[in-house]
């Protein structure tokens, strides 16, 4: 048996490694998803499973949550610092402290040391984004808590289980300190369980392969990775794309938050620059400087061969900088619970930068205000409830060769919606509606996928309402001329004499019969309105998509009674004449949004 | 003479992706078989064309036919053409975008270009009605009957033939969806009509709603498919019923499929399931992993104690090499229970390809029937794993299909040496590597349903089928450490052999959704007495008397708030605090054998019912034993078979099925037949049974 450092890479034992490797990851992932009570875990797939090598780099992925691409590492590397050499067989390390390299506080990693013969080979690796973690408001999402502290329970790295024995104090404490502890406990308990039982599978391919191959092959499948990126980036033009995004607010009244991104493809590399973003709030929606290169390397991603593995080398191709201080790299103790909203616009401004430097390969803003709901209650006789609901994401935005899909689904979040009869089946809440909003799409010549709607009636006598959501002064941007999908709106007790609009974010209480309507954004168009081909616009108007005001106010479009039979040559003149005003007025647009 | 003299025999016919293969059954056990391309758009002429010449062949007259089952790929085929009826979608007030909107769930990450299927029933088609169920049944609003006139007014000048209903909470109580049935069907008569609480009353309003949008799609498409088979068999002369295989492994009257589509989607791949489990259990081997792998997938599933699993939910029209097979999201949701098989995209079509950095991959991208591989010569360019076996020398170029397919074994030997030079490595080693890499591919799937659900597959025989099947089996097993691979005869074609194996089965499926602690026993055995009786009704009707009924009853039980469930057998209808507590710890046994763990604070919940109604068949549906009337006995041959480097090419015995007895012969050697290869690899040997199964075992 030659010795790694002679080893020479073979095509073929390299591919069959990777495939048991990724096997081992996708069996971890497999046991949590069947076995997990969290709705968040099973709907949103907020989880990763990896295998590192010994000396902590990311070798292999199973199905993993783009925020998590970034974070692994780090957190490990937390483990590492504290433990050093004392770290033994049959260990499992838990970290979920933002401040030692984890992400935020719900989601907890955990790591199982594998040794051969008394060597590290490696570690296995799962992140559950556990229900809740304790703090002030169920869930750990609160947007206006000001210090760490308040957030919940941070463990730091300790060992949850040790010599194959769990760490019956850790678990008492976070089962003491967390609610619904049930479930949060059960799922570490399923998160154990898979990592020994990959322990076992990983041993095997150490049998099958050797342990200096199986070692040679988990540094070479990371240099063979960042070979792939680097043909990939090399592809790409050089360039610089800017672009701008912002958030409404921060939660607890601040400025709005400016997302400044600057990429920059030179060569085999890139690099992906937030300089000039806005400073760190008082708030607790900061995504710490892991989750943003999680979530700007993932967009990255999408415009390169999706089969490249997702490991430590593709990483190495990419620098991205954070100033210290800034929004997307917060000082201690900065809070960072409520940190998922503003992980959708550090996405959406690295999407943006990229359509500046690669027109005509990337589409406008998705659609959504990162809507997140929580509504819990403590009934007095009766069993307490706690219903939480994300709707990040409405749908796609119009792209530069086809429309937005309706309803579709985003690849960079990839969070399912909760089924309105489950919500029903497990919790005082009536749903009263569910569907598209015409008339919210981004105009464009591609459109922009409809916002949507969803109301929310409280059957109990009183509830917690912790909203979180945005999009209401900024909403999804347009590109090249197509325009921003609607914006979003909170409306308490809609039709009623209480009727009232509600701000984007608040925590509050809801009592027993009132409704909660939210409208959430359309994606943004691409191009300009004018040219989309009118039948599309009487198709949208026949399927009661767009109103046929619109489908002239917006797109110079003319339908004529009663069938909405698309009248060619009023629509030739009015879209002339359309134009002509539009060029003699001033033009507009703010900074990167062309 | 009367016919009654003469042998009965039965016919099972399944349809896949290109071709339809028949097999004839005597009730002695001789298996005859027949292979021919599919006839779309009406796959009946095949079928008949394919009866008529092999029954033809053997002598069998058309009067001597007892029973023909049939598995089809008609749902799926219909769906992913688009050849459905256009449907209308009546929904209750609020949800009327709940089919389009789906769960928002993308089959892979990063891909940017990913988008879901266009909804079944446009926007415009779907109409919203007032009216209101609650989660615990109870109706806040009844149904505004007046609102149907506009909307059936609407769909009647839309020309619509086909109609589905579903309303929020209808799995809890279908009264406004039947209220609104009975009244469409007086506005619409002739109109067909799928009701979601009549179809399928299980909770998930988007799964249920796309259920039942499935069903309507195609319902007219399989009633006049298999109106017009049933009048093809008459006109041979056929004149038993028409059966049709489920997808949860039992088959149903022609009628009741054509009336519910949904349950038949994945009817051919239940069928070697079922024929595995039927046929294992007759050699007393309880323990088996099926391996079926074709030209694009490879699928495996496991059966236990002589049982296999039914998982609750799957998807139609989406693709197995698409995205990850963990995440849905690829296709249309139907929760129609079917049978547990994990797919993936890795068959003999299988493309290999070098990566930009000189990385050797293989699959998900298939060349399919067309193409094809490159030695198919039918225009292929790029090398897939056929092509790497036919330079392995496992799979002969003049033999497939009983020599109708000839192979280019220059054009294959010439591709993978391309390949080769590109990866800088010699053409033996890189038609190896494809072959151990397509291995490592199809056993992700045999990983699917074994480690994954903490099962070591050592302790389990591998049961190879389909026309790959064989050509990778002991390979496979060498890599799982399993110790047996049986080969049953009709392997290429074993879905139609498996058909015959099956019983009749009806499934009546309730929504019960209830914590156990919470269940009143009262409650829920009344229920169950009325899923039985129905069921007992459906036999009755399909003249299954009461001694010939065999009923199970089935909970699917799950931690609160869990994902996936387990089924639970509840032992009657009469149910009691005792065997309340009882479900929930074999429950907990359950689970610690799927997870490695059980829960002991958590809440078990039940999430639904099923009733299993099986009609007892008056002789066993296994015979006493099979022969396979394919096997030529042509002479031994030899040829050079590569190994790998340990054994490098070695010269190899061919023979025939045939040529087997009992008594083990060593590897290596490859065994040739009609319609598939068996490879036995050095340190394996083979010996055939009393049911002409390859049985290969390892012995060293």
């Amino acid at each position: 048996m030659p010795a790694a450092a002679t080893m020479k890479a073979d095509p073929v034992k390299r591919e069959l490694i990777k495939n048991a490797l990724v096997t081992i990851a996708d069996n971890m992932i497999a046991l949590v998803i069947r076995t997990s009570r969290s709705i968040v875990v099973k709907n949103n797939l907020d989880f990763s499973a990896s295998i590192l090598n010994a000396k902590g780099e990311m070798v292999a992925q199973g199905l993993s949550l783009p925020g998590h691409l970034g974070a692994t590492e780090p957190a490990l590397r937390g483990c590492l610092e504290h433990f050093g050499e004392d770290i033994r067989p049959g260990d499992i390390l838990c970290n979920n402290d933002p401040y030692s390299g984890a992400s935020h506080l719900n989601d907890v990693f955990m790591f199982r040391p594998v040794f051969v013969e008394e060597k590290l080979i490696g570690f296995l690796s799962i992140i559950i984004h556990h229900t809740d973690m304790g703090g002030r408001v169920p869930g750990g999402n609160a947007p206006d808590s000001t210090e760490i502290y308040q957030e919940g329970l941070r463990i730091p790295p300790l060992k949850i289980m040790e010599a194959n024995k769990p760490n019956e104090t850790l678990l008492r404490i976070i089962r003491t300190n967390v609610r619904v502890s049930d479930m949060v406990v059960g799922d570490m308990l399923s998160q154990m369980s898979s990592l020994v039982t990959a322990e076992t599978e990983l041993r095997r391919v150490i049998d099958d392969y050797g342990m200096e191959t199986v070692k040679f092959y988990m540094s070479e499948l990371i240099d063979h990775a960042e070979r792939l990126t680097r043909q990939g980036i090399a592809a790409l033009p050089d360039g610089t794309g800017e672009f701008t995004d912002w958030i409404d607010e921060d939660g607890v009244g601040g400025p709005p938050v400016r997302i400044q991104v600057r990429l920059t493809v030179k060569g085999d590399s890139a690099e992906i620059d937030f300089t000039g973003t806005s400073p760190q709030t008082s708030g607790a929606i900061n995504p710490n400087r892991y989750f943003a290169v999680g979530l700007s390397l993932a967009v990255l991603r999408t415009v390169l061969d999706p089969s490249i593995p997702a490991n430590a080398g593709f990483n190495r191709c990419v620098r991205v900088i954070t100033p210290e201080g800034c929004f997307v790299n917060p000082r201690f103790p900065a809070p960072v619970g409520a940190r998922g909203l503003a992980g959708f616009r550090v996405r959406h401004a690295v999407s943006g930068a990229l359509a500046m430097l690669l027109p005509g390969r990337v589409g406008a803003c998705v659609g959504g205000s990162e809507f997140a709901l929580v509504l819990a209650g403590y009934p007095a006789g009766r069993k307490p409830f706690l219903t939480l609901e994300f709707h990040n994401v409405t749908g796609i935005g119009g792209g530069p060769d086809r429309d937005g899909q309706d309803g579709g689904p985003y690849g960079l979040a990839n969070i399912a919606n909760v089924p309105v009869e489950v919500i029903e089946a497990e919790g005082p809440v009536r749903v009263e509606c569910y569907a598209f909003l015409p008339d919210t799409g981004g105009a464009g010549r591609y459109r922009g996928a409809l916002g949507l709607v969803r109301e929310y009636r409280l059957l109990e006598e009183e509830a917690l309402i912790q909203l979180r959501s945005d999009r209401q002064v900024n909403p999804p941007y347009g590109l090249f001329g197509g325009h921003p999908g609607s914006p979003g709106k909170i409306i308490m007790n809609p039709g009623t004499p209480e009727e009232r609009v509600a701000p984007a974010k608040f925590i509050g209480k809801m009592k027993h019969d009132e409704v909660l309507r939210a409208e959430m954004p359309g994606a943004g168009g691409y191009g300009n309105p004018l040219d989309r081909d009118p039948r599309a616009v009487a198709e949208d108007v026949r399927q009661e998509k767009i109103s046929p005001a619109k489908a002239r106010d917006i797109y110079g479009v003319v339908l004529r009674e009663p069938e909405q039979a698309l009248d060619i040559e009023a629509t030739r003149a009015l879209r002339a004449e359309m134009q002509r005003r539009a060029e003699s007025a001033a033009p507009t647009g703010k900074a990167g949004q062309p | 003479m009367p016919s009654e003299l003469k042998q009965s025999y039965r016919l099972g016919v399944d349809i896949g992706g290109t071709f339809t293969d028949i097999v004839l059954l005597s009730e002695s056990g001789e298996i005859h078989t027949k292979k021919l391309l599919s006839s779309p758009p009406d796959y009946s002429e095949a079928i008949e064309v394919g009866v008529r010449d092999l029954l033809r062949e053997v002598r069998v007259d058309c009067t001597q036919i007892r029973e023909f089952i049939h598995g089809t790929t008609i749902v799926t085929n219909t769906i992913i053409e688009r050849k459905g009826s256009p449907i209308a979608l009546v929904t209750t007030r609020g949800f009327r975008d709940i089919l389009e909107l789906g769960r928002f769930r993308a089959p892979s990450l990063y891909d940017s270009s990913f988008r879901k299927l266009e909804p079944l029933a446009e926007r415009r088609l779907r109409f919203e009605v007032t009216e209101r169920v609650a989660a615990d049944g109870s109706v806040l609003r009844p149904l505004v009957e007046e609102e149907l006139e506009g909307i059936a007014g609407a769909i009647a000048r839309e020309g619509i033939g086909s109609i589905a209903i579903c309303f929020i909470n209808a799995y809890a109580n279908g009264a406004n969806e039947a209220a609104a049935a009975r009244r469409l069907r007086e506005l619409l008569p002739g109109v067909s009509i799928s009701t979601s609480s009549q179809l399928l009353p299980k909770i998930q309003e988007y799964e249920r709603t796309s259920t039942t949008a499935v069903n309507a799609y195609v319902r007219p498409v399989a009633e006049r498919y298999l109106d017009s088979l049933q009048k093809r068999l008459a006109g041979l002369g056929i004149t038993c019923d028409l059966m049709i295989m489920q997808s949860a492994g039992g088959c149903v009257p022609g009628k009741v499929a054509a009336e519910n589509p949904i349950y038949i989607v994945e009817s051919g791949p239940a069928a070697g399931v079922v024929g595995a489990q039927r046929l294992s259990g007759r050699l007393g081997v309880g323990d088996i992993m099926v391996v079926d792998v074709g030209g694009t997938t490879a699928k495996a599933s496991l059966i236990e104690d002589g049982a296999f699993t039914v998982a609750t939910e799957s998807e139609v029209g989406g693709s197995a090499a698409m995205g990850h097979r963990l995440i849905q999201g690829a296709g249309y949701a139907v929760q129609a229970p079917t049978i547990d098989i994990a797919e993936v995209g890795a068959g003999g079509g299988s493309i290999a390809v070098v990566d930009d950095a000189g990385g050797l991959r293989v699959g998900p991208r298939s060349a399919g029937a067309v193409p094809g591989p490159v030695c198919y010569d039918r225009g292929g360019e790029q090398p897939t794993v056929t092509d790497a076996n036919l330079f392995l020398g496992y799979i002969s170029p003049t033999k497939l299909v009983g020599g109708e397919l000839k192979l280019n074994k220059a054009k294959a030997e010439k591709v993978v040496s391309d390949l080769a030079a590109r990866l800088g490595i010699s053409p033996v080693d890189a038609a190896y590597g494809i072959h151990l890499i397509a291995n490592s591919n199809m056993m992700r799937a045999l990983n699917g349903v074994s480690s994954e659900r903490g099962r070591d597959p050592s302790g389990y025989t591998l049961f190879a089928i389909g026309g790959n099947g064989s050509v990778h089996g002991t390979k496979l097993a060498d890599d799982l450490r399993m110790n047996t691979v049986i080969v049953p005869p009709a392997s290429g074609v074993f879905s139609a052999l498996g058909l015959l194996f099956a019983d009749v089965e009806h499934q009546v499926i309730r929504t019960y959704y209830r914590r156990v602690t919470e269940i009143d026993p009262a409650e829920l055995s009344l229920m169950l007495e009325e899923m039985v009786a129905e069921a007992r009704r459906l036999l009755a009707d399909g003249g299954f008397p009461e001694g010939r009924q065999d009923i199970k009853l089935v909970a699917e039980v799950r931690y609160f708030g869990q994902q996936t469930t387990l089924p639970i057998a509840l032992p009657g209808t009469r149910i009691t605090q005792e065997e309340l507590e009882k479900c929930s710890t074999d429950f907990a046994e359950a689970h610690r054998l799927n997870y490695g763990y059980d829960s002991p604070h958590e809440k078990v919940q039940i999430v639904s019912l099923k009733v299993l109604g099986r009609g007892l068949a008056d002789t066993p549906r296994v015979p006493e034993r099979l022969v396979s009337q394919r096997s030529s006995d042509a002479a031994v041959e030899r040829r050079p078979v590569y190994f790998g480097p340990e054994h490098g090419w070695m010269d190899t015995p061919v023979l025939p099925r045939a040529a087997l007895t009992a008594e083990p012969r060593p590897g290596p050697m490859i065994i040739e037949e009609y319609e598939s290869t068996s490879v036995v690899r050095p340190g394996w040997s083979a010996a055939v049974d009393a049911f002409s199964n390859i049985v290969m075992r390892r012995i060293v």
